[in-house]
Parts: structure tokens; sequence; C-alpha cells
């Protein structure tokens, strides 16, 4: 099965992450950018709009002006000379106003014809309005008639003018709609490939955590078969307890078993590898079913340790890799313990008389190739043989100070009688000294022959 | 009122109008009709012939100036008759429309009984619109 490994997972998901950003980001870029556009055309063809309604104000006044002198050729009436002259100012303004609109829209062909319309009408003030303020006697016919062409070519530049602007407008019209058009469409298309890229990512973060669920999974298997176990044994009461320094691991470098050969004896480990975490947690899987496999098969605790350096020195190549050992087998009705000790020596063994180390037999494992020697003990009703890791003897408080054998002996002396109570008094005890922080991996394995069957054949 | 059938008569007889061009055109002959510009210059140009019309229509302002004086200036609401027409006979300048130069003889005002030639944007057909109107 192909796996993905946890930097290139989290890189793939940091890549997808910024991608729907990125993407995100475009889109939302590309929203303002439109909305700025279509603001823009907008505000042009608004400007345009403006620039047509004052175009006919612009011909309302052209007309005023017209009137008003004809009102005055006809009456006389002096109020029409300041009606005209009221026109030509509002006219002017107006005109200012449109020619600075028309020009800030760059329409050349609208400036033209508005040059155009402003000329004629200029000239229809100079040639004819004038002179016929300055000559009242003159005749409406006559004026008429005069003003007749200048009217006329000022409503072809007007109609020019009429007709460019609505162009204009109709275009940006069309541009803003256009706009709006292509807007709806590129988020669409934005929307799409987000939403394609966010199922693209969640089918891809359901893949990572089924994974991960396999991996889970796994684990747990293997942890079962690196975990130190217990069983019971008749005649006896076995309790145990296993603390890793890792706190997220179930696993480390220690490890105890109790495995029964026969219907008398048991096999009691406990070993201590250099070192902490899955590496080492690896070994002690090794460590137990090794030693396991030859026990069934040699049944001297020295021996069985001779074989196992030999093993291990074959099979380990790391040559600062070193195993602290207690090998011990347990007549369960005769309650003789035979053991050999590869410098492990947190071993006690508890009576009602104190608490008493047990001694080493021989050098660490996987250093030298040298005979272990092995001990044999006569266990009593109600003693109880306490096997513990170097997590127990080297506990240091805060201080420095270190635990050692001697501190060890007066915690398991003042334990409970209980194996399992006994076991777990130890563990908060070291977890009280550390400020409930472990150095070290710690295992501890109790086996008390039971008080109440200690009268054997 | 005969002298003014009469002057009808005799204008059409001068003005060349044949069968083939009335086809084209939208008024017909002896129709009555008023003349209005535009709602911002209503007043009428009427010219004495279908060229200098079509040659005002076409002119820059100057060359128009000096045609004016071809051209009486016709108050709006004058009344004539249709006596002649060319069909697409004018193209203004600026805009882009295609006109009909219409002879009519003028019914009222200073001067009736003349026959002069008008654009036909500039015509509106009374007999039309009194039908429209019932």
């Amino acid at each position: 099965m192909k796996t993905t490994s946890p930097l290139a997972r989290v890189t793939e998901t940091l890549l997808l992450t910024a991608f729907l950003v990125l993407v995100l980001a475009i889109a939302v870029q590309g929203a303002f950018q439109t909305r700025a556009q279509i603001a823009d055309t907008f505000n042009r063809q608004s400007a345009i709009g403006q620039a047509q309604i004052m175009l006919e104000e612009l011909l309302r006044l052209q007309i005023v002006e017209e009137d008003s002198l004809r009102g005055y050729v006809l009456t006389k009436d002096p109020f029409y000379v300041d009606q005209y002259h009221a026109a030509v100012l509002d006219f002017d303004d107006k005109l200012a106003t449109i020619r600075a609109t028309i020009a800030a829209q760059q329409v050349p062909v609208v400036q033209s014809a508005l040059a155009q319309y402003a000329s004629y009408q200029d000239g229809w003030r100079r040639h004819i309005a004038s002179q016929v303020l300055q000559r009242p006697d003159a005749l409406v016919s006559d004026l008429d008639k005069r003003s007749k062409v200048y009217s006329d070519y000022e409503t072809r530049a007007a109609t020019l003018v009429r007709s460019e602007l609505a162009d204009r407008n109709r275009a940006l019209a069309a541009s803003t709609q256009e706009q709006i058009d292509e807007s709806a469409y590129v988020r669409a298309f934005f929307l799409l490939l987000f939403g394609l890229l966010a199922i693209l990512f969640n089918a891809y973060r359901s893949r990572a955590y089924r994974e991960l669920e396999e991996e889970k999974y796994t684990t747990q298997i293997l942890q079962r078969a690196f975990r130190s176990e217990v069983v019971p044994l008749p005649n006896c009461r076995v309790g145990g307890a296993y603390l890793s320094a890792s706190s997220h691991l179930a696993v480390g470098g220690d490890v105890f078993d109790v495995y029964r050969l026969s219907n008398r004896l048991a096999l009691l480990i406990i070993a201590d590898v250099s070192g902490k975490g899955v590496d080492a947690a690896v070994l002690t899987a090794f460590i137990k079913f090794t030693i396991r496999g030859i026990a069934l098969r040699r049944r001297d605790p020295n021996a069985i340790l001779a074989e196992f350096n030999t093993a291990f020195s074959q099979t380990v190549e790391n040559p600062y890799l070193f195993v602290s050992m207690f090998v011990g087998i347990l007549d369960t009705d005769t309650y003789v313990l035979r053991y050999a000790s590869a410098g492990h020596d947190s071993a006690f063994v508890r009576r009602s008389t104190g608490v008493q180390q047990l001694a080493v037999t021989g050098p660490v494992l996987g250093v030298m190739e040298e005979p272990f020697g092995d001990r044999m003990l006569n266990l009593e009703p109600g003693d109880t043989l306490v096997l513990a890791t170097d997590g127990l003897t080297e506990a240091r408080r805060d201080s420095g100070e270190q635990l050692r054998e001697q501190g060890a002996m007066r915690l398991i002396a003042a334990a409970a009688v209980e194996p399992q109570a006994l076991c777990d008094e130890l563990v908060a005890q070291v977890r009280a000294i550390g400020g409930n922080h472990l150095r070290d991996d710690l295992a501890i394995l109790a086996i008390q022959i039971a008080p109440s069957e200690a009268s054997h054949a | 009122m005969r002298s003014v059938a009469v002057l009808a008569l005799a204008a059409a007889y001068l003005l060349g109008c044949t069968a083939g061009a009335w086809a084209d055109c939208k008024l017909r002959g002896g129709e009555h009709v008023v003349l209005y510009g535009s709602a911002d210059d209503p007043s009428v140009l009427a010219w004495d012939s279908a060229e200098r019309l079509r040659e005002y229509n076409a002119a820059s302002f100057d060359e128009a100036r000096a045609l004016a004086l071809h051209a009486i200036d016709l108050s709006p609401g004058t009344r004539a008759q249709v006596v002649s027409c060319r069909p697409d006979f004018v193209q203004s300048q600026t805009a882009d429309v295609v006109g009909d130069a219409v002879g009519v003889l003028i019914l009222t005002g200073s001067y009736r009984g003349l026959t002069r030639w008008v654009l036909s944007t500039d015509i509106r057909d009374v007999d039309r619109a009194k039908k429209q109107h019932h």
C-alpha cells in the first residue's frame, strides 16, 4: 500500500490551502476590479445623460433668446431686452458646463459639433440680435428670415450633438451590460473553480484522515505486540505498571513480561533498552519474543541471557545500544526463583523482614561476550518480588537528587501489600518526585506469593 | 376660388410634375397641407426652385446665408396645396435624412398664391390628419 509521509501530507495540505486562498483572492480582487470598472462606465454614462439633459436646456434657452428678441421687436417693451440678456447669460453658463462635461468624456465629434453650434449662436447674436437691439424699428418678418438660417444650422448642429450623445449613451449602457454579464460569467467560473477545489480538498482531507485512521489502527496492533503484559500465575498475585517518557506514546524502551513456560514454571523478564521512543520499543518487542523463544528450550536464566546476548550482538548493528535485563524462572509450586541479572540492579524482594536488593550476575547485554551467573532464591508466601527499571531508581527531584536503590527500597517497603496497588503507588511516587514529569521510561512488575495459598505440599 | 384652381394647374404644369415622380412620394398632387417645421424652429423656408432647396440643405453656413435670398420664410401653420414632388431629392448635410422636395401652392398668408418648394419634413398632411381624426 502506498503511503504518504506526514511531511508530504502537510506540504500537500498547505499547497492546496494556499491554492484555495489564491483562487479566492483572485475572485475577490476580480470582483472589486469589475465593480470599479462598472462604476466608472456608469459614471461616464451618467455624465453623458447629464449632457443630454443640459443640451435640451441649452436649446430651450436658445429659443428664449430668439423669442425675447421677437417680443422686443413686436412690443418694444424693455422687459424683453432684460429677458434676452438673462437668457444669454444662462445660455453661456450652460454651454460652458456642457462643454466641460463633454471634454471630460473625450467625445471629439460632439465637441466639434458643439463648437459649431456655439459659433452659430454667437453669429446670430452679433449679426442679428445686436443689430435689432440697436435698431428697434426692425420688422419681425425681416428678423425671422435672417434668423432662419442660423436657426436651421443650429438645429443641424444640435441634432448631430443629440444623436452622438444618444449613441454614446447606448454604447456605454451596452458596455455596462457587457461588464455585468462578464462579471457574472467570471464570478460563476471562479465559484465553480473554488467549489471544485473545495471538493478536491475535502476528498484529499478525507483520504488523509482515512490513512491516519489506518495508521492509528496499525499502531494500536503493533503496540499490543510491544506492550508489556502480565498473566495470572498459580499461587501468585501479579501486578504491573508501565509509563513511557514520551507522553504521546504507549510504548518505550522498557519492557517486562510474565510468560508461562509450563504448568509450574513462569518466565519473568524485565529489561531496559538504552534510548527511548519507538526505536527502543521495537527492540523491546525483539527482546520479549526472543527471550520467550529461548526460554522454551532452555530453563537456565544465565544460559538464556548468554544466548540472547549472542543473538542481540548479531542482530542489532548499533554498537551504542545495550540492554540491562533481569530474567527469572519461578516455580509456582515450590516458590523457588532462579534468576540472572545482566546489569539490572532494580530488582528487589520484599519479605516480612524488609526489602532486599537482588544481586547483578553479569554485565549488560550487547557490550561483551561474557558468561552470566545465576542465583536461586526461595520465596515464602507473602513475599513480593519487585522488578523495576531505572525509571524508578533514577527518579530525580528538581534539585537533581536521585531516588537511587535505597530510596526505591524505602518506597517498596512502605507500599501496599497487593501487587497492583504496590505498582500504582510506586508510579504515583515517581510522578510526584519528578513534578509529574518523567525523565525516563518506567516499568514495574510485582509478583507476590499468595499468602492464602502458602501451604504447599 | 376659380383663380386659385387655375393657378394650381398652371403651377403643376410649370413644375414639370410627372406620374412617375409621384409614385415614390408620400404626398399626392392636390392634397391640402399645413407647413410646420420642428417644435424648436416651426417656421418654414420655401424656395424658388427644388435645386436651391437641395443646395441649401447641403451647403456650408456661408453658402446657406447667400442662398437664403432665394427663399421666403413662411409662418408655421401656413396652408398650401401640393402641386409637385421630387422623391428623395434632398439630402441633409448633418442629419442622415433624405426628404422629398415638394412643390406647393401657398394658400394663406402674405405669400398667398405663390408656388414654392419646401422640404417634405416641413409638411403636415391636413387631409390625412382629418381622416384619422374621424
